[in-house]
């Protein structure tokens, strides 16, 4: 039970097309877990079915302990975030963030005073009482997430959370994130940025095409896929060594990397053969190492380019 | 059901405060005022018409077409005419031929309005001949004919040997005077106020509910459009959010009413005063007494009518993606609004009769022909039982389809649905 969300064998079909197809994870508490994956490849589906937004064919999913399409009241701690982003035009800032706490069951007064709290961490003191039409786009995204936490939820559940803000304001996005964790609350978002996930992440879960490619813990999953590939940096430059590097037949395909070269030997194949080939070289080696690969080398390795989103559904099911 | 309640808060609040239900509340009255007031001011109908009578008559018939019109009998009730009109009459006794051009010239000039020709064989044919620039004064035209033919029966009465002095009082016209019976007996008030009450009640009822319906559908809409939906969603339940909704627009419109009802009550509360103000006949304000029960029974009829219309509306606003597209749609909505309003006539005139009836016992059209009936006639408790709890039974009904369209339709993108997809979501959600 130490999981905050856990899915089991989930499922969601269109006519003719599976959005979620036997998606199982478990999100263990007090992490930030990532779900990545290329547009259209069934993560805001499987958000809105653990939001109860969508209802899911096949499956079960456990939100803090509940099914969420059976015991409403557990999605009142969790705060979410939509892919879309939106809020009420004409309403003021305040009246806004305090009527989704409301919504969650959080009494006006306090909503009130967390919301002003919030309000001025953000940066946006001065627009407590203007017209949300008044604002910019970032600035109307940052009344949205305010008004995503304003209940200070358990789980954050956050849909490509990153999109549409500038980079100060993803710096501000990545501590709230953090500070979340650090509170000892679980994050979960959506991102197709397998970069950003690779920072943020302490967990993650890689889909494409309605299928889990993989999932785990960051490191392990590195780990794991780690690959046989080197990097090596020479004291100088060495027509010898060149030679060496550019000679695919003995230890396989090297690039040129930064100021060394990468090396890709072949699965099993033993590094110590090319420490040997080194150590008879003209220079000396400044750098031998094992490199690990990225997040998306992983992902490319794992389902090449078929990642690629299907059609999307044209109508929401409920 | 708290969750309930903050959405209807929200929805209130939000119209309330606008600048527009401010304007909307406290202008209304005053253009209401404006279009009985300005009327009333301005001459009250009526007018004088200046006209020659080309009398080749027998003696003493165009005597009394001239006294006719120019000393009219004062009404029954003892009130003031405002629409009569005043007549200056001038009498020719020279043939028709000889004056025609003259009198053409006159009337081209703007000297005259017309002239009354009775030939020298009227008392036999009854006929009369009145040329003018305007003849489409029914008003004028009814003067003019009850003043001759009173002259010619008076000539033919003479002519069958009646004394001159019975004449007069053999052919007093008859004055009609008008009342309304309730079923607690009379309690006056004119056919003409009747008239008005049941006309603004039906055309108030119809305003409000279109007025505040195409506000439920625009509040859909924003929350679709806007992608609110599917936070709201994932906090309550759509049924839900659709009752707060309605509820919340729903009150907003009960307020406007209660302030122009109590803005009413003040005005008639101190129609002395504001008769003398401004100048009005002393009873320009009596409406009819209408009891406590007709006034519940309309109120639950505007309230239901709007729990349907909005239903609907909310459903529309569910399944469309832009007012643009919501447009197309309206129409069919609004149809069942409009059939009483085409009937406003025949309904308020005759407001037992068959078309009232049969209009205010079908739930879509009830609500507004229902107001028209109930201001104006004591439309038998039976029916209006009947017709409620038709309206009960359908906005039940109207509103669970219309919820599980809203429930789909608040979450679903790109085109807008057909029929058959519609059906779909009915059996889906």
């Amino acid at each position: 039970m130490n999981d905050a969300l856990t899915l089991d064998g989930v499922s969601k079909r269109y006519s003719g097309h599976t959005a979620v197809d036997d998606l199982s994870l478990a999100v263990p508490r007090g992490t930030i877990y990532g779900i990545l994956g290329p547009n259209g490849a069934g993560k805001s589906t499987t958000l809105r079915m653990v939001m109860n937004i969508l209802a899911r064919d096949s499956g079960r999913i456990s939100l803090l302990g509940a099914d969420p399409a059976a015991d409403r009241t557990v999605l009142r701690r969790v705060g979410f975030l939509p892919e879309e982003r939106g809020v009420y035009r004409k309403m003021k800032v305040t009246d806004v963030i305090v009527f989704f706490a409301e919504l969650k069951g959080v009494d006006r007064r306090t909503a009130r005073a967390n919301a002003g709290q919030w309000l001025e961490r953000m940066g946006l003191g001065d627009w407590k009482q203007a017209r949300v039409e008044m604002l910019s786009k970032g600035m109307q995204q940052k009344v949205q997430f305010i008004a995503t936490v304003i209940h200070d939820p358990e789980l954050l559940i956050l849909d490509e959370p990153q999109t549409g803000l500038d980079p100060v304001n993803q710096e501000v996005l990545r501590d709230t994130m953090l500070n979340a964790r650090d509170q000892g609350k679980t994050v979960i978002f959506s991102t197709h940025n397998m970069e950003q996930a690779e920072q943020l992440c302490e967990h993650v879960c890689i889909i494409a095409q309605g299928r889990k490619v993989l999932d785990g813990r960051l490191r392990d999953v590195r780990r794991e896929n780690m690959g046989n590939r080197w990097y090596v940096e020479f004291d100088g430059a060495s027509e010898q060594a060149e030679r060496l590097m550019r000679d695919t037949s003995r230890f396989g395909a090297a690039q040129p990397h930064g100021d060394g070269w990468r090396v890709d030997l072949a699965p099993g194949a033993d590094p110590r053969a090319l420490m040997q080939a080194l150590a008879g070289l003209d220079v000396p080696v400044t750098r031998f190492g094992r490199e690990q690969k990225s997040l998306h080398e992983i992902f490319i390795d794992r389902v090449g380019n078929a990642g690629t989103p299907q059609r999307r559904p044209e109508v929401a099911h409920v | 059901m708290s969750e309930v309640m903050t959405i209807l808060r929200r929805e209130f609040l939000e119209r309330v405060r606008s600048k527009s239900f401010v304007l909307g509340t406290f202008l209304f009255p005053v253009f209401m005022g404006a279009m009985w007031i300005i009327p009333a001011t301005m001459g009250q109908g009526g007018g004088t018409r200046k006209i020659v009578i080309v009398d080749q008559a027998p003696a003493g018939v165009g005597t009394i077409v001239e006294q006719v019109l120019t000393h009219p009998q004062p009404a029954a009730d003892g009130k003031k005419d405002d629409e009569a009109f005043t007549y200056v009459v001038e009498r020719q006794a020279r043939p028709l031929a000889e004056v025609r051009a003259g009198l053409i010239r006159r009337i081209q000039a703007k000297e005259l309005d017309g002239w009354l020709y009775l030939p020298p064989d009227v008392v036999g044919t009854s006929k009369a001949e009145y040329r003018a620039r305007n003849v489409a004064q029914f008003r004028v035209l009814g003067d003019l004919s009850r003043a001759t033919s009173r002259a010619v029966q008076a000539a033919r009465l003479q002519a069958s040997g009646i004394a001159p002095a019975q004449v007069a009082a053999l052919v007093k016209p008859v004055e009609l005077g008008t009342a309304r019976i309730t079923s607690k007996g009379e309690e006056g008030g004119t056919a003409q106020s009747a008239f008005w009450l049941s006309y603004i009640a039906g055309l108030l009822t119809y305003m409000m509910i279109l007025l505040y319906g195409m506000n439920v559908l625009r509040s859909v809409l924003e929350e679709k459009t806007n992608k609110i939906a599917e936070v709201l969603v994932s906090s309550i339940k759509a049924s839900h959010l659709m009752l707060g909704k309605i509820l919340g627009v729903g009150s907003v419109a009960l307020l406007q009413v209660a302030v122009w009802a109590a803005i009413t009550a003040t005005i008639s509360s101190r129609s002395g005063m504001l008769t003398k103000r401004f100048g009005l006949p002393a009873d320009a304000f009596s409406t009819v007494h209408v009891p406590l029960g007709t006034l519940l029974a309309t109120l639950a009829f505007f309230v239901l009518g709007f729990f349907l219309y909005a239903a609907v509306y909310a459903a529309l606003g569910a399944a469309v993606n832009s007012e643009q597209e919501a447009q197309q749609f309206q129409i069919l909505v609004m149809l069942p609004l409009i059939v009483p309003i085409a009937f406003i006539i025949r309904i308020v005139t005759d407001p037992l009769g068959k078309i009232a009836t049969v209009l205010g016992l079908i739930p879509f059209t009830a609500p507004v022909t229902m107001a028209m009936r109930l201001a104006s006639a004591p439309v038998p408790p039976v029916q209006i039982f009947a017709s409620l709890a038709g309206m009960v039974v359908t906005v039940l009904a109207v509103a669970w389809v219309a919820g599980k369209i809203y429930r789909v339709g608040i979450l679903s993108t790109g085109k807008k649905p057909s029929l058959a997809e519609l059906g779909r979501w009915l059996r889906m959600a």
